[in-house]
């Protein structure tokens, strides 16, 4: 049974982990016997239950240290691929949005709300990259086309698109965390 | 003194790979025992935190280099890693750079 120490320890790391996006169950109890195993053995050499713990936790490294280390060994390729994937689509919607014939802001906005949702839905780990990968790009090709450098044009406008893709990353990413607390609830 | 660990932490980061396969060269082992080896092999001087080594044994077993199977034969169940043959070809193929590399070290700065 893990003590004081070790419990919040494996309690912040297993919410960074989450809030990563990298939580694997089996990781965590990899985690969890390696610092019993510490325990055992600085109670071996004389050290108290506490402190064996207290040395354990900090040998293993801070929660940011080690959470940060797995989410760069996890799954980079496809991080780099559904990055990619948000630009191109960005970028798309803003070529699709510039088209003369184009007059349907309704499915402009539902377009970036979904793609961005669907993109953090399918494993992205940093939703407001997303936002900004695929909402960036209309406003920039807005005010580079009209020119228009009112107020409106160069802060609200950009600020609505990427509130809307920003709503969609962050839904798809917290659905993401629940489908994974469902099915995965260690 | 910090700045002296820093460094050899900084520097072990870009060979831990290398490192970490030779310690599973010698046997499976699981988590713990590969970072004792690593403590005890290197006299305390590869001192990084534990926890970073984890995602490091995942990586190569994500390459290929390693496999992993849970074993229950004490109290607790453990990960035990492995080579495969593919990392036993990738330690030589490192061990090679390695001697390269750190020939040229030496030679440059007169040793």
């Amino acid at each position: 049974m893990a003590g004081n120490h070790i419990q919040k320890y494996l309690h912040a790391l297993k919410r960074q982990l989450w809030l990563r996006g990298v939580f694997d169950p089996e990781s965590l109890e990899e985690v969890e016997n390696h610092l019993l195993e510490a325990v055992e053995a600085g109670i071996r050499r004389g050290l108290s239950v506490d402190e064996s713990e207290r040395r354990a936790v900090e040998r293993f490294g801070s929660v940011k240290v080690v959470s940060l280390a797995f989410e760069r060994e996890k799954n980079t390729l496809m991080q780099k691929l559904l990055l990619a994937l948000a630009v191109l689509t960005g970028l798309f919607i803003a070529y699709v949005d510039s088209r003369p014939t184009w007059d349907d802001t309704g499915i402009t906005a539902g377009a970036i709300l979904l793609s961005s949702g669907l993109l953090t839905l399918l494993g992205y780990r940093r939703p407001w990259l997303i936002a900004l990968a695929i909402g960036l790009w209309l406003p920039i090709y807005e005010i580079y086309v009209s020119h228009n450098y009112s107020l409106p044009n160069l802060i609200f406008f950009p600020l609505a698109i990427l509130l809307m893709a920003s709503i969609g990353a962050y839904g798809g990413w917290l659905a993401r965390l629940g489908i994974q607390k469902t099915f995965h609830p260690a | 003194m910090y700045m002296i660990i820093r460094m050899i932490g900084e520097a072990l980061k870009g060979h831990l790979d290398l490192l970490l396969l030779a310690i599973l060269a010698e046997g499976p082992a699981h988590g713990y025992a590969v970072i004792e080896s690593l403590r005890a092999r290197s006299g305390d001087v590869f001192d990084l935190p534990e926890g970073t080594i984890y995602p490091a044994l995942h990586r190569l077993e994500n390459q290929g280099l390693l496999r992993s199977s849970w074993s229950q034969d004490s109290a607790r169940r453990k990960r035990i890693y492995q080579l495969t043959p593919k990392g036993q070809q990738a330690l030589v193929t490192r061990q090679d750079e390695w001697l390269k590399f750190s020939k040229a070290i030496n030679t440059t700065v007169g040793i």
